[in-house]
């Protein structure tokens, strides 16, 4: 049974990295932290839901048009938003996004009430026996995007001439301008690329999670937990911490009680800032340095 | 003729303590609004006002004054609701002798938070007050003997002052303006103190103030038992005046983020800006639940949210310290156009 409780901590662990790269991403370019990024996420739902339900397009082939559609809503959140608070205080960057976080939430409430919503795909129910341990297709299915996504943007960064200028920036600001890169529109390709992610995830996550307009506030909280644990900044970090949230999650819930699952993994998150506040994998004192 | 400026000294001391002034003026109007509004409904507004211009301005000494973001203060008002509430209910010991260990335990909670997360800077330290609010959270609902978990606790009506409990609103509106006068008061005197200038240096950078010699996480300390006890005693007031809590209305990340939303709208590390944004945003949060709220479910936080927005974007030191700014300008102006005229007539008559 351990076993079977740790594999699929392991799964709904790929879910919560995928959104959270996407959140480390955009942290480590542009040092704000996106509070809405729990309504981003929802929206890409409803985005899923409703493409499968009006147009009959699976949730795994709208991935693509929701993907697309969140970089472009990822390019308009920056240059409307993100972009003239990139100078503003702490206080304000914070507020600006939770302002988002209240608007879209409030509106999706509007158009879409608070009804739950679930897709039905023939693989819903679909299970896959691994030896003693039974998985389910969809979980199977977003664990392994999550672990090509992370793939794929680690080979981007480190690759490609745009991706080593995305790095750059968020290695340091200033010596990235002297060497001529256009630091703002760096921020605006990391934030689009970051929300994309979250396209992909909230699309993937359309045939196990209901939809509804609330779903962003738990997805949003634990991506911050995943993204601290993990490091903020750090793609990698960002895999192993959502890993391990699934994995702490699914053990307390099954050796514990389920109600207190999320206590328990937001009291690993305060002994992890305390302990080591760069996070697992980050590098010691960026917490301090990095952002000011 | 010449005009004498100092036969006017009575209005000359009312100018120079303008804002003394302006506050006697304001505390003797509210004071006065219980006998003239007859409506409950806008003693409530009123009520809600002044609470949440108090915890405002509590959560003001940590997050404007001392620049720790804290989102976490729903922890401290949920504590001193339940407090006073489990003590009152389970043990019969007094409301206010509740508030009062409320304060105790929010301040000793403070330090348990605080302590660990001292290195913690801007988005980090908020991140980490909000994971600690939502673990309390979720064990007040969890731990259904002692909270009657999601069910809440309500309090039974029973007048009397020592049960904090009076007919009719009047009362309330007293009590809470002594509770805006404690907190806003305790804030005066903070940015006047030592301890006020130490907490302003830290903000602005944390390392030239250790390097000066202050003792950074002392004063660190000092301020968040100072925020978590007044926090905790308007969680107390709350849940008398509600009569009912549970940890949904208590422990809520909306209440942490609508304590730091005042305080910044209103102007972060000003001593009246807090009181200011709670005189702009309580009413219109409930106006506009009031209009927008009952026809379309969420369009009245949508407005609230794009309004949030908005305001942090145009004016991000707050409302408070831009139309102070504004009648800075124009009592200049003004002077300037006086001495002009002044001059200009003594002009006149040399000639």
């Amino acid at each position: 049974m351990f076993g079977q409780v740790l594999i699929s901590g392991l799964m709904t662990g790929g879910v919560y990295a995928l959104i959270s790269m996407g959140l480390t991403l955009i942290f480590g370019v542009t040092r704000l932290v996106n509070f809405a990024h729990g309504e981003l996420v929802m929206l890409s739902m409803f985005a899923g839901y409703l493409l499968s339900t009006i147009f009959g397009i699976d949730p795994y082939v709208g991935v693509i048009p929701v993907a697309l559609g969140a970089f472009l809503v990822g390019v308009l959140l920056e240059r409307g938003i993100i972009h003239p608070m990139l100078n503003a205080s702490h206080a304000a960057q914070i507020f600006v996004t939770m302002g988002l976080s209240i608007t879209l939430m409030n509106l999706a409430l509007i158009v879409w009430g608070t009804d739950y919503r679930s897709v039905r795909t023939v693989y819903d129910g679909m299970v896959v026996y691994l030896g003693p341990w039974a998985l389910g297709v969809p979980r199977i299915v977003t664990f392994v995007v999550a672990v090509l996504m992370m793939v794929g943007l680690l080979l981007f960064l480190s690759r490609t001439l745009l991706g080593k200028a995305i790095t750059a920036v968020s290695q340091d600001r200033m010596a990235a301008q002297l060497m001529g890169i256009d630091i703002y529109k760096m921020y605006t390709i990391a934030f689009a690329i970051g929300v994309m992610f979250v396209g992909v995830a909230g699309c993937l996550l359309t045939p196990t999670y209901a939809t509804f307009p609330m779903v962003g506030q738990y997805f949003g909280l634990t991506s911050y937990v995943v993204v601290v644990l993990g490091g903020m900044g750090n793609v990698v970090g960002a895999l192993f911490g959502g890993l391990l949230i699934g994995v702490v999650e699914s053990l307390s819930g099954y050796f514990i009680a389920p109600a207190l699952k999320e206590a328990i993994y937001f009291v690993i998150f305060v002994v992890v800032l305390v302990i080591r506040p760069s996070g697992l994998f980050g590098i010691v004192g960026a917490e301090e340095m990095g952002i000011k | 003729m010449k005009r004498s400026l100092s036969d006017n000294s009575g209005w000359r001391w009312v100018t120079c303590h303008s804002s003394l002034c302006w506050s006697l003026a304001g505390i003797m109007a509210i004071a006065l609004l219980p006998k003239m509004i007859t409506i409950p409904y806008y003693l409530h507004v009123l009520i809600l006002v002044m609470l949440y211009g108090g915890l405002a301005s509590a959560w003001n000494l940590m997050g404007g004054y001392t620049g720790l973001l804290s989102l976490g203060h729903a922890a401290f008002f949920g504590l001193g609701a339940y407090s006073s509430t489990l003590l009152y209910l389970r043990l019969g010991v007094s409301p206010w002798a509740g508030m009062a260990a409320g304060a105790i335990v929010a301040a000793v909670a403070g330090v348990i938070t605080c302590y660990p997360s001292l290195r913690l800077k801007g988005p980090f330290f908020a991140l980490a007050s909000l994971a600690f609010a939502e673990v309390l959270r979720i064990i007040s609902v969890f731990w259904v003997d002692l909270t009657a978990g999601s069910n809440g606790l309500t309090i039974r009506y029973r007048p009397g002052f020592e049960y904090m409990m009076w007919p009719g609103k009047e009362m309330w509106v007293y009590l809470l303006l002594a509770y805006l006068l404690l907190v806003v008061g305790t804030v005066w005197k903070f940015q006047r103190s030592k301890l006020g200038f130490y907490a302003v240096a830290l903000r602005e950078d944390d390392g030239a103030a250790r390097m000066l010699g202050i003792d950074t996480t002392k004063v660190k300390l000092y301020v968040t038992m100072a925020s978590a006890s007044f926090t905790a005693i308007g969680g107390s007031l709350y849940a008398q005046y509600m009569s009912y809590i549970d940890p949904y209305a208590v422990f809520d990340p909306a209440q942490s983020v609508q304590f730091a939303l005042i305080g910044i709208c209103g102007g972060m590390g000003t001593v009246f800006g807090p009181v200011f944004g709670a005189f702009i945003m309580v009413p219109l949060s409930e106006f506009l639940q009031g209009t927008l709220g009952g026809s379309v479910r969420g369009l009245n936080m949508t407005a609230y949210g794009i309004m949030l927005m908005v305001v942090v974007m145009t004016l991000p030191q707050g409302v408070y310290p831009a139309l102070m700014e504004r009648y800075r300008q124009w009592r200049n102006a003004r002077a300037k156009a006086a001495a002009a005229a002044l001059a200009k007539e003594g002009q006149v008559d040399v000639a």
